[in-house]
């Protein structure tokens, strides 16, 4: 067995460029929002993870080949995606709901209810 | 043109800017807002037409728009982000053969658009006689 060697996965698999996904948050009361793109990734191709407070993804994407068509003019290669998030005290970790849609994997991420702003009740002494 | 230096390895590419940065000149920076970013796109050809692959991530597939006009494709559309703001593009390719409008096909996967274009039958050779003067 050789040490080069290497299956074809695995080759593929490193010869993909890694890049940072683009990325947009967006806060509202309850929560912040993480909109991540992943232009050309199945659902199965997103691996999302979370470890203490890091919010980490990996994606890869599928480049569609045409049979008997040549490619003239290629700007999108196979890539992977890689981004890590470290998410603040205030967001309730275990709330965390992601959802898969034209491309975009949308985190929601909730705020902890004692974060949240609330009215202070005063009393007359 | 910076292009031209493209041109051997790519020789879309010329057509590609001419079409996208031609209208710059003309109407002032107003148009490079409107057309906002253009999306990246693989482009397939052969004998039975092309086949277009572009990035449409977070874009409503009913705000996308793919128009044929002879040899000219024009993919056009608009992302809506979470806080209502809109991002508008357009992107055109200026193709060495004319294209059959009726027979197009566009379909949106996970954020991919893959656009299937037949070519327009090529028109009949038509021999012209020559008359003796």
């Amino acid at each position: 067995m050789s040490l080069i060697k290497k299956n074809e996965p695995e080759v593929q698999k490193m010869n993909r460029q890694e890049v940072t996904p683009v990325s947009r948050v967006d806060e509202n009361d309850d929560a912040f929002t993480l909109t991540l793109e992943f232009p050309g990734v199945t659902e199965k191709g997103i691996d999302l993870s979370l470890e203490e407070r890091t919010l980490s993804v990996t994606a890869e994407n599928t480049v569609e080949t045409f049979k008997d068509y040549s490619l003239v003019l290629s700007e999108i290669p196979e890539m992977r995606y890689r981004a890590a998030f470290e998410l603040p005290e205030r967001v309730d970790t275990a709330g965390i709901k992601a959802a898969h849609k034209n491309g975009l994997l949308v985190l929601t991420l909730p705020k902890r209810e004692a974060v949240k702003p609330r009215r202070i009740a005063i009393t007359a002494g | 043109m910076r292009a031209y230096l493209n041109t051997i390895n790519n020789p879309w590419r010329v057509f590609d800017e001419l079409v996208s940065e031609f209208p710059y000149d003309l109407f002032s920076n107003a148009w490079r807002t409107r057309t906002g970013y253009s999306p990246r796109v693989n482009v397939w050809e052969s004998d039975q037409g092309v086949a277009v692959e572009a990035e449409v991530a977070g874009v409503d597939p009913d705000k996308l728009d793919v128009a044929v006009d002879a040899n000219v494709l024009t993919l056009k559309g608009e992302k809506e982000r979470a806080d209502g703001s809109k991002n508008e593009f357009q992107r055109s390719f200026n193709l060495p053969f004319e294209l059959d409008n009726e027979g197009i096909k566009a379909t949106v996967k996970n954020g991919m658009l893959t656009v299937m274009i037949p070519r327009k039958a090529a028109a009949e050779k038509r021999k012209i006689a020559i008359e003796k003067l």
